[in-house]
């Protein structure tokens, strides 16, 4: 059971590592809208209508092909 | 049953459905001009992907239609201007934030911030979906005014926001520590209780004296820095020889800390510290959590930096140049076009027109006014250009009095104490007596460990948290099912006001009624030679004065088909107008249609009740709230209304001023003032609770506690029903916590409390609450019909 006294502080150093992380992370503002972002991700790809139609006809054709 | 018709772009019931010209099937209805015009500009940009997204996303806040407003934004270029509210990036751009009105979905996020591939000087454009602000930089070439009349014409109406890098520094500053302050405290309750566990499970010996010496290790930077805020706000409270639930929290996480190190030193294994770390750990959260609730929508904070987004033509040299109304001074000369509203008191010194009162006075039709006239600010040129020679400005005008008394009477608004620090103050009482006596008892008998342990005990098990958690978490689900709803509600504290509530006083012109006129009672007295719609379509196709524009939506809602050709147009102001169609002469005055001097057809005009009036009227009269109707409006209209709204004749008051109002609200108690106009102001503000209805003047939303965003008064029924059902969660939560802390007492008392016993029944009593609030959202949610 001696090893608990590596096992101990071992696990107290990951502890404060996440934290520093969780705190380095909150300080770069990842938590500071936790709503929008979510969402943009979804609509990072939707181009505007005009421009799917004329610079990725490609794509448009691949989907009727798979039709 | 005819299923009702919706509206392409706002999904509001489109009662007289309006399509394009070239939408001959009929496939894409709309309910007003201002959705039309948006979903028009949206295909000509190619934009059509909005509806796409909208209709595959969950809407996220209601949204109502679209208000067509011509605002120029021109004073955003100006210099002072962009000094006081944008800021300059480090790369070259320029920033400036705008609160926008009507963002409620998916789409909206991507119109947004799709901007800089439509507008050639937009750089960045992020938005907040939850605070619907969003920020826009630009290249230094760019004005900010295109960007402003962009947004506007995408149904997003923009107030531009003060704000500078130092305040958003600040505000951010804050989040962050309250986040670390939590994260730390997860962290440390998480370990804390692992090693505690080891104590639980029966280690023993040296491993045992390190397990303990690590609790306490790991609960420090939990109980010294992440509770601060506990010791702060009881520290506070003291000062102000107040007392709030923060108190008795403080006193057991103190008494814990010097438990534990007591019993380290004395190499006792046991201690609180795992209980109380993990209530830190909870109340943090919570508190977290309807902060960030409270933050969505606009905050009160934000409203005070709302800027008037108007400009004013001021007379310099002989031109006129736009500045903003901010800037003007007493003697200068301005220029009111038709429809603009009034930036400053002062006198006509040429021109005459029709001015629109009833945001400043509550009066529902137009008044003539002349060369010498004094006119006021707030009031709304209705049809001929005026020159106006300014009297006085800002704080000085009639306005800014009103506003003065405004912000005077906010800071004396009775305040309540709520119910969780009522609570606690005899919750402090009775712990410390009860301590006392066992501490004594116990003392007296000569067992002077057993005394200190169990008295310590008492006061540590006996904190006071699921109390703390009861209001806090039964607010944040109220408050975002409220801004679901389009209610904002400025401060929580309204909630328990609410419930109070036994009468409720409606403004009429804007709150019970439209605000604007229309054509009621119209006859048919003779045949014309022409279809009789068409003509008065013609007829009153040029016209800016409102009567004018009520009879062309009069028109063309029943089938006007076109415009006539017509010679010798004449509008005599306040009189009517004249013309020659197909060599009969039409004249439209006095309420009546005449050809050759012969009556046609006559009509009346007046302000309308809203279709959801009466039903909400009906509603809280039902929930035994007395609704009341004052307005400064005369007697007949008001009569009138209170009949179609099913008013009681004692319940009216009619001709009253914004002073009167106030008269009236603070005689009276325990009575929610809800209004729209200037002349509501003050009321609102001195009012128990004062609801701003949807449409409001900037100077209303100031002043009250609740914002409607939803046009009508039917959101303030709903208002009634959340704030009762979470006054009910309140209770039942704050019953099952004072059970647990009576057992927990008696408990003590006989010496069964160990740590083991409170490192259960501590956090059981705490998810009890949660699951008490959960199990009343439902509720709430089925009384609401939100899914």
């Amino acid at each position: 059971m001696e090893i608990i006294y590596f096992i101990l502080p071992l696990v107290m150093g990951l502890a404060v590592m996440f934290v520093c992380g969780f705190i380095w992370m909150t300080k770069q503002g990842q938590y500071d809208d936790l709503e929008t972002p979510a969402h943009r991700m979804l609509l990072d790809d939707q181009k505007l209508t005009l421009k799917t139609l004329n610079i990725n006809p490609s794509i448009n054709d691949l989907n009727k092909e798979k039709k | 049953m005819i299923h009702a018709i919706h509206c392409t772009h706002c999904d509001e019931e489109a009662v007289i459905a309006l399509f394009n010209d070239d939408d001959i099937e009929k496939k894409d209805p709309f309910c007003c001009n201002g959705c039309k015009t948006v979903y028009n500009i949206l295909h000509d940009k190619g934009l059509d992907d909005y509806y796409q997204i909208k209709n595959n996303s969950k809407a996220y806040k209601r949204r109502s239609p679209v208000e067509v407003k011509n605002e120029k934004y021109n004073y955003l270029d100006n210099d002072d201007f962009l000094n006081e509210y944008s800021y300059a990036n480090k790369d070259g751009l320029r920033t400036l934030e705008f609160y926008l009105e009507g963002i409620h979905c998916l789409a909206c996020l991507w119109l947004v911030e799709k901007m800089p591939e439509f507008l050639e000087d937009v750089e960045v454009s992020r938005l907040d979906m939850g605070k619907s602000v969003a920020s826009i930089s630009i290249k230094p070439s760019g004005h900010f005014a295109n960007i402003a009349r962009e947004l506007n014409n995408l149904g997003y109406r923009p107030h531009p926001l003060k704000r500078n890098e130092e305040t958003i520094a600040l505000k951010q500053k804050e989040d962050h520590k309250a986040l670390i302050r939590i994260g730390i405290a997860g962290a440390g309750a998480a370990n804390t209780m692992l090693f505690a566990d080891f104590l639980y499970g029966g280690a023993d010996g040296a491993y045992a004296h390190w397990f303990s010496l690590s609790t306490v290790v790991l609960s420090l930077p939990v109980l010294l820095y992440s509770a601060f805020p506990f010791y702060q706000n009881a520290w506070n409270a003291i000062k102000t020889k107040t007392v709030s639930i923060d108190v008795p929290i403080a006193i057991a996480l103190i008494f814990g800390m010097c438990f534990g190190f007591y019993n380290l030193i004395n190499g006792i294994n046991h201690n609180y510290l795992d209980s109380l770390t993990d209530l830190v750990f909870f109340l943090l959260l919570s508190r977290y959590f309807l902060k960030k609730v409270q933050e969505k929508g606009l905050s009160a904070n934000d409203l005070n930096f709302f800027y008037q987004s108007t400009s004013v033509l001021k007379k310099e040299g002989e031109e006129f140049i736009e500045i903003h109304p901010k800037y003007l001074k007493i003697n200068d000369l301005i220029k009111v076009k038709a429809n603009e509203i009034i930036p400053a008191d002062g006198v006509i010194v040429s021109g005459e027109s029709m001015l629109n009162n009833s945001l400043l006075t509550g009066e529902s039709l137009p008044q003539k006014v002349k060369v010498g006239d004094k006119i006021f600010s707030g009031t709304q040129n209705i049809d001929n250009e005026l020159i106006i020679q300014i009297e006085a400005t800002d704080k000085n005008s009639r306005i800014g009095k009103i506003l003065k008394q405004v912000e005077d009477g906010w800071i004396q608004k009775a305040q309540i104490v709520e119910l969780t620090n009522k609570i606690s103050k005899y919750f402090i009482y009775t712990t410390f007596i009860l301590a006392g006596i066992l501490f004594s008892y116990l003392f007296l008998q000569g067992r002077i460990n057993d005394a200190f342990s169990r008295s310590l005990t008492l006061l540590i098990v006996t904190c006071p948290c699921a109390l703390a958690l009861a209001t806090p978490l039964a607010l944040t689900s109220t408050l975002s099912k409220a801004s679901k709803k389009g209610i904002i509600i400025k401060n929580d504290e309204v909630i328990e006001k609410l419930s109070k509530v036994t009468s409720v006083f409606l403004d009429k012109t804007g709150t019970i009624t439209y605000g604007n006129l229309k054509v009621q009672n119209f006859k048919k007295t003779s045949q014309s030679s022409l279809p009789l719609f068409d003509i008065i379509a013609t007829l009153e196709q040029k016209s800016l004065h409102p009567v004018a524009k009520a009879l062309r939506e009069f028109a063309t809602e029943n089938g006007a088909t076109q415009l006539l050709p017509m010679e010798n147009y004449i509008e005599i102001l306040g009189v009517g107008v004249s013309a020659l169609i197909d060599q009969h002469f039409y004249e439209i005055k006095n309420w009546k249609l005449l050809q050759d001097q012969q009556e046609i057809a006559s009509f009346e005009l007046s302000d309308q009740i809203r279709k959801d009036s009466k039903a909400a009227i009906d509603s809280l009269k039902f929930l035994e709230i007395t609704p009341k109707m004052i307005s400064g409006d005369n007697a007949d209209i008001v009569n009138k209304i209170a009949k179609e709204a099913n008013l009681d004749q004692e319940n009216i008051w009619a001709n009253v001023s914004p002073e009167k109002k106030l008269n009236l609200i603070e005689n009276s108690t325990n009575a929610i003032m809800v209004g729209d106009g200037a002349n509501d102001a003050m009321a609102l503000s001195k009012s128990f609770v004062g609801v701003a209805v949807h449409g409001s003047m900037d100077i209303s939303l100031r002043s009250a506690d609740v914002y409607l965003t939803t046009p009508g008064i039917s959101p303030l029924v709903d208002l009634v029903i959340i704030s009762r059902e979470t006054m009910k969660v309140i209770y039942r939560n704050l019953t099952i916590s004072l059970i647990y802390n009576c057992f927990s007492v008696i408990a003590a008392y006989n010496g069964f409390i160990t740590p083991f016993i409170a490192a259960v029944i501590m956090p059981i009593s705490s998810l009890t609450i949660l699951l008490s609030t959960v199990i009343g959202t439902k509720e709430l949610n089925t009384r609401l019909r939100i899914d």
